[in-house]
């Protein structure tokens, strides 16, 4: 029963968790290359919403110190991190994508496992 | 000098700087354009061996960037143990690139071959800075250039095989850095820390509050470098990826690419996890049997290869094995051979790999079936691959000697006589897959069916060099032993 109430205190880690479990399964499962792309995006984006939930403080202000009195920040480290995490996905996805085409325009398909069909025949 | 204490940055900031301008001189120079990169990947090594003396004179070095201080700032460090690991990054890619500066004319289109020096450039400085960075989340954003660059020096020939087997490649290194990042945060959430020695630091009290954390962190980086360093059966994407790319891009990839994470997952092991978590859980335990269970079958499936190319790919999974064997039998013998063994597989897949190049550039034949009698047709290229293969076995007189030899040493300090036996069959193994090829070459009946075109003197030039440096490491190894001997010395 602590568990669950645990779990459900912290839904967003589970959340997070789940997300990431799909995109891997889907990532490695899925035959379809453009499916794999877009796992991976759903993986990275589910470590990026772990990393900024670890930041957020339960009534937390924004880390801007105005002076007036002491008062609870929110960690912006996660945040500055993530952004970069963002653009280096951002670059995987577009170097895959366009290898995707190119694959395409090799194979006339973007199925993994038609890709193996096709080689094997050679 | 106000200039020598910036020398970390320097190391990783001058290929940055001339990756960018190397396919801008290239359009009209091409050949300055190589000579460009070349020179730059010589001051770095002349940069990284300055640093190596100094800090052998002055003590570890500390370098923080933008003069942000550890905790927030990202941290450099150049220890000995890790600017070892930088000499044999920078002076491996200068000895291929030495070489691929005429066989890429031979296998690429012209009009990216400037590219491909970018590439090259980003490649060499994103490994130079995994060496020395002591930052989690900035060794994250290394791995992903070294990932992307690592990918692109394949695909660029753009043939089908290439595509497919570079794809294969960015999607399980993409999978990776997932895991890797993961992990990252796990950490991060128990202590708020991304520095390794503020970590292990707080590690040490936190694994008692928060032990899943830890251990599925710990978890995740086992998957994440095993799979980027083709840890068995996290390899299935390295015979291709390694066997369908130019011959520099192999030597690079086989060579140093998947050692680099081999080495980041050490650091992590030793410098992050705190001793007491080591000593609890069985990290470097599940590391040694995966890495035996690699020798063996690595080994095994290279033996099954028709292709020259393949067969050496495969046979790179068990050699990094045998590198993550002396990570994972936790002595300090054993990780000295691991850590040797490191820059001699470094030269010599690299060499088997120019060799194999070589004798694609002249010939064109890639069977390993029709290779008989080629040795008195390319003397030099068969000489030097015959000497790669004598270190592959561990021959006495080449490196791969030394650095087995200290991996039974270690393995037996300890009692664990059963890797003693694993040392020993994957010089049994490798016997029975490379000397047929050697012998077929020289001693074969039948004269080589093949038409035979001149092998560029820089090719050769890079073979000699190669030669001499598998042997200097298999007379001489004292030097290097002593300075790994000392720099590992505080982990146990």
């Amino acid at each position: 029963m602590e568990m669950l109430s645990r779990l459900i205190h912290n839904y967003f880690y589970l959340a997070a968790i789940i997300l990431f479990v799909i995109g891997m399964h889907t990532m490695l499962t899925h035959s379809n290359m453009v499916k794999k792309v877009i796992a991976m995006n759903i993986m990275d984006t589910s470590v990026f919403l772990l990393f900024v939930a670890i930041g957020y403080v339960r009534g937390g202000k924004p880390p801007i110190i105005d002076g007036i009195g002491e008062t609870l920040y929110v960690n912006p480290l996660p945040g500055a991190l993530i952004l970069t995490g963002i653009v280096v996905a951002v670059s995987i996805s577009a170097y895959a994508l366009s290898l995707i085409i190119k694959i395409q325009r090799a194979y006339g398909t973007v199925d993994c496992d038609e890709i193996c069909q096709i080689r094997g025949d050679e | 000098m106000a200039l020598a204490e910036h020398l970390p940055a320097l190391i990783v900031i001058t290929p940055l700087s001339c990756a960018f301008m190397a396919p801008l001189l290239y359009r009209r120079h091409a050949l300055a354009s190589g000579y460009m990169v070349l020179l730059s990947l010589l001051i770095t090594l002349v940069m990284s061996a300055l640093l190596l003396l100094k800090v052998n004179r002055e003590g570890p070095l500390s370098y923080q960037m933008g003069n942000w201080s550890p905790p927030w700032g990202i941290e450099y460090l150049a220890d000995p143990l890790r600017l070892y690991m930088l000499v044999v990054v920078i002076a491996v890619s200068l000895w291929v690139f030495f070489y691929a500066l005429k066989d890429l004319e031979h296998e690429l289109r012209r009009e990216v071959i400037g590219w491909y020096y970018t590439l090259y450039l980003l490649l060499v400085a994103s490994m130079a800075a995994m060496t020395m960075t002591n930052d989690l989340f900035n060794l994250f954003v290394l791995m992903e250039i070294c990932a992307i660059s690592s990918c692109a020096i394949i695909t660029i020939k753009q043939d089908r095989e290439c595509l497919e087997a570079g794809f294969k490649y960015l999607i399980l290194s993409a999978m990776g850095t997932g895991c890797y990042l993961l992990g990252i945060a796990m950490l991060y959430m128990v202590t708020g820390h991304l520095n390794f020695e503020y970590l292990q630091n707080e590690l040490s009290t936190a694994v008692a509050i928060y032990p899943l954390n830890v251990f599925t962190a710990a978890a995740l980086f086992i998957v994440a470098f095993g799979t980027k360093a083709a840890l068995f059966p996290l390899h299935v994407w390295l015979p291709d990826a390694h066997a369908s790319a130019p011959s520099p891009s192999s030597a690079m990839l086989s060579g140093l690419v998947i050692k680099i994470y081999a080495f980041s997952l050490f650091l992590i092991l030793y410098q992050v996890f705190p001793r007491s978590l080591l000593d609890s859980l069985p990290l470097s335990e599940i590391v040694l049997w995966l890495a035996a269970l690699g020798v063996m079958f690595g080994s095994i499936y290279a033996m099954m290869q028709k292709d020259l190319k393949k067969m050496l790919a495969y046979s790179s999974i068990g050699q990094i094995a045998i590198i993550f064997m002396g990570i994972g039998l936790d002595q300090r013998l054993a990780l000295v051979g691991g850590l040797y063994h490191i820059a001699v597989h470094a030269v010599t897949k690299g060499m088997l790999f120019m060799a194999a190049g070589a004798i694609i550039y002249a010939t064109g034949v890639r069977k390993i079936s029709d290779l008989a009698g080629i040795g008195r047709a390319m003397p030099l290229v068969l000489a030097a691959f015959t000497i790669g293969s004598a270190s592959m076995i561990g021959i006495p007189g080449t490196g791969g000697l030394i650095s087995k030899w200290y991996l039974a040493l270690g393995a037996l300090e300890i009692g664990r006589s059963l890797f003693v036996l694993v040392v020993l069959s994957s010089s049994l193994l490798n016997a029975i897959y490379y000397l047929p090829i050697v012998i077929n070459a020289f001693m074969s009946e039948e004269d080589f069916a093949h038409k035979v075109n001149e092998v560029p003197k820089m090719l050769q030039l890079a073979l000699v060099i190669g030669m001499i440096f598998i042997v200097v490491a298999g007379v001489f190894p004292r030097p290097l032993i002593l300075l790994l001997g000392e720099a590992v010395a505080n982990f146990f």
